[in-house]
């Protein structure tokens, strides 16, 4: 005889509150719905009152992991409306601050999909080697959360030593490589977590709009980056990794090779950094009516900016988000579909949700 | 003539493609969403998500519609004709948050579905409109 068990929206598991409502026969789970929206803050609305300039600072409190990506995302829009050209320093430097920020995340993901298996020493491992990363995102930019490093027309503060960057990134690259990628692809105790477990079918994930390594693991090889190249993208040298088995392993594997691009890029980016100005320099911009999108691929997924600006008036009318884990928490639903109740914390968790972002 | 450049035709609108802000855009009040939706998943494109935008100082509220088809971006735009659209739900599962998030924000009721739970939390009154309430 089936039963609900309700997980969450206060729950051990969950990193922020959402509600799954787990339908279960025995230990096994039969359906699930999801429940989100506790978290509404109303910033696509507060948007509406801010002007170019304080617009960024909102929207880099949309999430407090990919902050960055939300500021690169709404100056991407607004410089669409505009129509100005970023100088070429500004465009790598948002390209190095947005793999810093990947493989912070997907670092900061491993630890947590460690603590959720049971193997809390990775847990530690993968937060030491977090710190290295945010030690460089801080010498950076002065700050380890909201970075303030993007602006309409550029970027506000410079890379002055990319060779110290560059030390840091094999640091970082040769503790993932040498200790956390190794251990999660190949030990025991984690593949009997995750190989087969919470599968999603390329249908399912193409049904829901999958986005990032969610898509990519069940078989979808879509990435902004390589689909609508932004900032200096189209000049770097990197693979994007896809997996077809759809299960929890696929996804791990896929952020795991991410990381390992991500040093790539960084790598290529710091040696190939051109000279040049950090920002268009203009201090006033005069918004004439338009529309702009911007799309970029932030470490759970594509981010969908959508602005519109109308005549005379410094503050858009409108600005839509569509933040990765807005797609891809609805195929939840079909992973935990016959799966062991147990295994469910570590199957949600494993698309790398974020439910701040979600409901923004 | 590319995959992309048929589309108006396959959906019998007169309007052709502009480049605007980043995406390809087409506006039309003749653009049936159904249609457009079926059309999408034939070709496997992918839903991105729908803006509903309400034009300064009138009560018109226009919809657009975003699908990445092949790594590109399409926006359709549509207006809200008597505060009713169709669902696109049945053919599109990706729409069902934000239909449901723009029956919150705007009050516009999509046609052949329903919407419970709320997203938003906004109580339990359907269909009110967040953007007017004080």
């Amino acid at each position: 005889m089936g039963y609900r068990i309700p997980m969450g929206p206060y729950h051990p598991a969950l990193e922020e509150p959402y509600k799954l409502d787990l339908v279960c026969e025995g230990e096994t789970v039969r359906g699930a719905k999801l429940n989100v929206g506790f978290n509404f803050r109303g910033i696509e609305q507060l948007a509406e009152t801010r002007n170019f300039i304080q617009i960024v600072a909102l929207m880099e409190r949309v999430c407090g992991i990919c902050s960055n990506i939300h500021t690169l995302s709404i100056c991407q829009a607004m410089e669409r409306v505009l129509d100005i050209e970023v100088p070429q320093r500004a465009l790598y430097i948002r390209t190095i601050m947005a793999e810093l920020e990947r493989l912070h995340s997907h670092v900061l993901w491993a630890g947590i999909a460690g603590k959720l298996i049971g193997f809390k020493t990775m847990f530690m491992t993968c937060f030491a080697v977090r710190e290295q990363v945010m030690d460089v995102l801080e010498a950076i930019s002065g700050n380890r959360v909201n970075y303030a490093m993007n602006r309409a027309g550029g970027v506000n503060r410079d890379i002055t030593d990319p060779g110290a960057i560059l030390k840091m990134v094999d640091a970082i690259e040769h503790s993932m490589v040498k200790s956390v990628i190794p251990i999660f692809t190949t030990s025991r105790s984690t593949l009997s977590r995750c190989a087969g477990v919470g599968v999603l079918t390329r249908e399912q994930a193409l049904a829901c709009g999958a986005v990032g390594p969610t898509a990519r693991a069940s078989g979808l090889a879509q990435d902004i980056r390589k689909s609508a190249p932004y900032a200096a993208y189209a000049e770097l040298d990197f693979e994007v990794p896809v997996e077809t088995a759809g299960d929890v392993r696929a996804r791990l594997l896929v952020r795991a090779l991410e990381i390992i691009q991500s040093c790539k890029i960084l790598r290529q980016a710091l040696e190939k950094l051109p000279a040049g100005e950090i920002h268009t320099g203009s201090e006033e911009f005069e918004f004439p009516t338009g529309r702009g999108f911007s799309r970029v691929e932030a470490p759970r997924g594509e981010v969908f900016y959508s602005v519109r600006w109308d005549e005379d008036n410094y503050n858009p009318t409108r600005v839509h988000v569509r933040t990765p884990t807005y797609a891809n928490m609805p195929t939840v639903r079909y992973m935990v579909q016959g799966a062991r109740l147990a295994d469910v914390p570590l199957i949600q968790a494993s698309i790398d949700p974020c439910y701040s972002c979600t409901d923004r | 003539m590319s995959a992309i450049e048929t589309i108006p035709a396959e959906l019998a609108i007169q309007e052709s493609w502009e480049e605007q802000g980043g995406s390809r855009w087409i506006a039309s009040e003749a653009i049936d969403v159904r249609k457009l939706a079926e059309l999408m998943r034939a070709r496997e494109a992918r839903f991105v998500s729908i803006t509903a935008i309400q034009i300064p100082d009138e009560e018109d509220i226009v919809m657009d519609y975003h699908w990445d088809l092949g790594g590109e971006l399409l926006t359709f735009e549509v207006p809200v004709q008597d505060k009713q659209m169709p669902s696109i739900v049945d053919l599109c599962e990706a729409a069902d948050w934000i239909e449901r998030e723009i029956h919150e924000h705007y009050a516009i009721e999509f046609i052949g579905r329903d919407y419970e739970p709320l997203l938003l939390r906004a109580g339990d009154t359907v269909g009110v409109n967040l953007r007017e309430e004080d």
